[in-house]
């Protein structure tokens, strides 16, 4: 096939598509369109759920980096030294520890169950967001005692009644007002509420912050134990490198990256997901490879006579069959490009619209490579799904050919 | 330039058989202007089929410009056409997607001895001859039959084929148009001693016709030269 093979097929092909049906190829472009849309669609909806779990884990769970007591242990136990280790190590944004107590919240009436999760503020500030999710009051100071922050769930709606709450809560607490906080053991202690935060993830929504130091008061323990050491990376370092880092410099605790536990805790849905994912990129190719391959049947079967006419005058059965090759080819890029602009548009609206549940949020998560793989196969099968009419018919012989 | 020895056709449709080319033995020289006359059914257009390499004759050989075409393939016999012939079709056989000037120079746009500038004044020029060029953005339906004919003739010699095939090229013309068809032809065997085999019914014609075979049932009844001279 020379250049003048490959101009004379094209043009062929173009004024086939020019003046033949133009509602034939406005729906063949459709239907391509839509199959990309399907293929790409929930496998970014996984992606976009998964992303936002994860990054919600990191920003107000457990960072990058997890160090939990060796198997054992109930505490990390040696805080301060363990702590100034991490935070020597390169690529390690800041270390620092949760000490979790489960209590009992009261507030005028309302009882409610909750987990008190103690920080170091300052040092939290470099590892979670929290502290920029205040929707009224303020966030912990270092060293403050009797304060806490408490999540807008447990604040609950003074104009809600009681028994048609979603979710249990305080019943509308406001900042400055005072809750006590019952952390069994007879041990009660009146706090003053200094801020409210939403975060849109429930596990810190559903929690209270006090700082360590007031911890400190409650528990001897905490001075020096954590139920955990939270760790962030600096940009540009991984998860792995850090964890092992950790472990060669003698952490001698349990150390696990993010990603390694959610795998654990997520691995079921994962693979559901996959399978989901799978579903719908086979389902969207065999649709796409048959409706291509009836269009390109249907414009073979309708077109016999002018391909006898074309090769009676010299044209070779190449040309004809890349004419149809092309033809396909035009449809799908066109297709391809409709179905990217469906899903840039879809993602755009759904950056503004997530799809929020109580648990996280989640947006579309699509990334350029995405939707370059998926072009690559929606592609290769519109191709596969042409050239095999196109070579058939261009095999017949003339007259055969050109009295149909 | 072309030897046709003992060519048979036959069509089987069930049990019928119908012999549309028996036994037709015939040398055409080259620079010869033949006419083929006979009755419809005759096998007039089967003939021509036969040496356009358009369709596989039952028995018998064909030889042009010394090429046994019973050894090409497919795509040889393709190249052939593309270089060496020309075709009138008695139905005109435009490419009905394709407007007049494309029809025209399509077969040209293949030819790699030939450039983009070349085949479209070439273009340019045969629709001028024939009087289409003020059509030559109209598709073949917005045609009459007719023009659509005219437009035929100007694909089939715009390459300027060593061979030109035309089956009742002026079925469709009046008087006046078919004399310019015709001296069109003349002029080119004339000019460039191209070899042209042409279909015909109308007695008129006989006058631009080097020599005229006559067929009847699929046999050669009449062979003979005429007045007009070959060059
Ligand atoms: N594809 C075919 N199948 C069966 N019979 C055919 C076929 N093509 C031609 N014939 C028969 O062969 C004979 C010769 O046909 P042909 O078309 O060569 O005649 P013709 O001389 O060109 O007639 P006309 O002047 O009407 O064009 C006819 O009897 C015709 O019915
Ligand atoms: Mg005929």
């Amino acid at each position: 096939m020379g250049k003048k093979e490959l101009k004379v097929a094209f043009l062929l092909a173009l004024r086939s598509l020019q003046r033949g049906s133009r509602s034939s190829v406005i729906l063949t472009i459709l239907i391509i369109g839509m199959c990309f849309t399907n293929m790409i669609f929930l496998p970014g909806l996984f992606n976009g759920i998964g992303q936002s779990i994860t990054k919600q884990v990191v920003d107000y769970e457990i960072g990058n980096v997890l160090v939990s007591p060796k198997s054992g242990d109930q505490y990390v136990s040696d805080l301060g030294a363990t702590l100034s280790l991490i935070n020597g190590m390169p690529g390690v944004e800041r270390a620092t520890p949760h000490f979790t107590k489960g209590a009992t919240l009261k507030y005028r009436q309302r009882i409610l169950g909750a987990s008190v999760r103690a920080i170091s503020p300052n040092d939290e500030k470099s590892i979670s967001p929290l502290y920029t999710k205040m929707i009224a009051g303020s966030y912990l100071g270092q060293d403050d005692t009797g304060e806490v922050i408490i999540g807008k769930p447990v604040a609950g709606d003074a104009s809600i009644r009681q028994e048609d709450e979603f979710q249990s809560s305080l019943g509308g607490v406001r900042v400055g007002d005072s809750i006590t906080i019952d952390y069994g053991n007879g041990y009660v202690k009146d706090y003053r509420v200094k801020g409210i935060y939403f975060t849109g993830w429930s596990q810190a929504d559903s929690a209270v912050y006090v700082t360590s130091t007031d911890m400190a008061l409650v528990d001897p323990k905490a001075v020096d134990n954590a139920d955990y050491i939270t760790v962030k990376a600096k940009p540009g370092y991984s998860e792995t490198f850090i964890k092992n880092e950790l472990i060669q410099y003698g952490v001698s605790q349990k150390v696990q990256t993010t990603s390694d536990l959610l795998a654990k805790s997520m691995g079921r849905a994962l693979q559901s997901f996959a399978i989901i994912n799978m579903v719908s990129l086979i389902v969207s190719i065999i649709i796409t490879t048959v409706v291509l391959f009836i269009v390109i049947t249907i414009k073979t079967i309708n077109s016999r006579r002018q391909i006898g006419i074309l090769k009676a005058i010299g044209v070779d059965k190449e040309v004809i069959m890349h004419n149809y090759g092309f033809q396909v080819i035009i449809l799908g890029v066109l297709g391809i490009i409709l179905g990217i602009i469906v899903t840039l548009g879809l993602a755009a609206y759904m950056a503004i619209h997530p799809v929020v549940t109580p648990e996280w949020s989640a947006t579309l998560y699509i990334t350029p490579m995405d939707l370059l793989v998926n072009s690559v196969i929606l592609f290769c099968a519109a191709v596969v799904a042409g050239y095999v009419p196109a070579y058939q018919v261009s095999r017949e012989d003339i007259q055969t050919a050109m009295r149909a | 330039m072309i030897a046709i020895t003992d060519l048979q056709k036959i069509y089987r449709m069930g049990d019928v058989e119908v012999r549309a080319l028996d036994g037709v033995t015939l040398d055409i020289a080259k620079g010869e202007f033949l006419g083929i006359m006979g009755a419809s059914g005759s096998g007039k257009t089967t003939l021509l089929h036969m040496l356009g390499l358009l369709d596989i004759p039952t028995s018998g050989g064909i030889e042009i410009d010394g090429t046994d075409v019973s050894l090409l393939n497919d795509h040889e016999k393709t190249m052939f056409r593309l270089y060496k012939l020309g075709y009138v079709f008695q139905d005109y056989a435009l490419v009905p997607d394709l407007t007049v000037m494309e029809n025209v120079s399509l077969p040209a746009m293949l030819r790699k001895d030939l450039t983009e500038k070349q085949y479209h004044d070439a273009s340019i020029d045969i629709l001028t001859k024939i009087g289409m060029l003020d059509r030559q953005d109209h598709l073949p339906r917005e045609l009459s039959g007719g023009q659509q004919q005219r437009v035929s003739i100007a694909r089939a010699i715009v390459n300027k084929p060593d061979i030109l095939f035309a089956d009742e090229p002026c079925a469709n013309l009046d008087t006046e148009n078919s004399r310019m068809v015709l001296d069109l032809f003349k002029e080119i065997n004339e000019e460039m001693q191209q070899t042209i085999v042409m279909v015909s019914h109308e007695d008129w014609h006989k006058e631009y016709f080097h020599r005229i075979i006559r067929l009847q049932d699929g046999k050669v009844i009449s062979d003979g030269t005429t007045g007009t001279k070959a060059h």
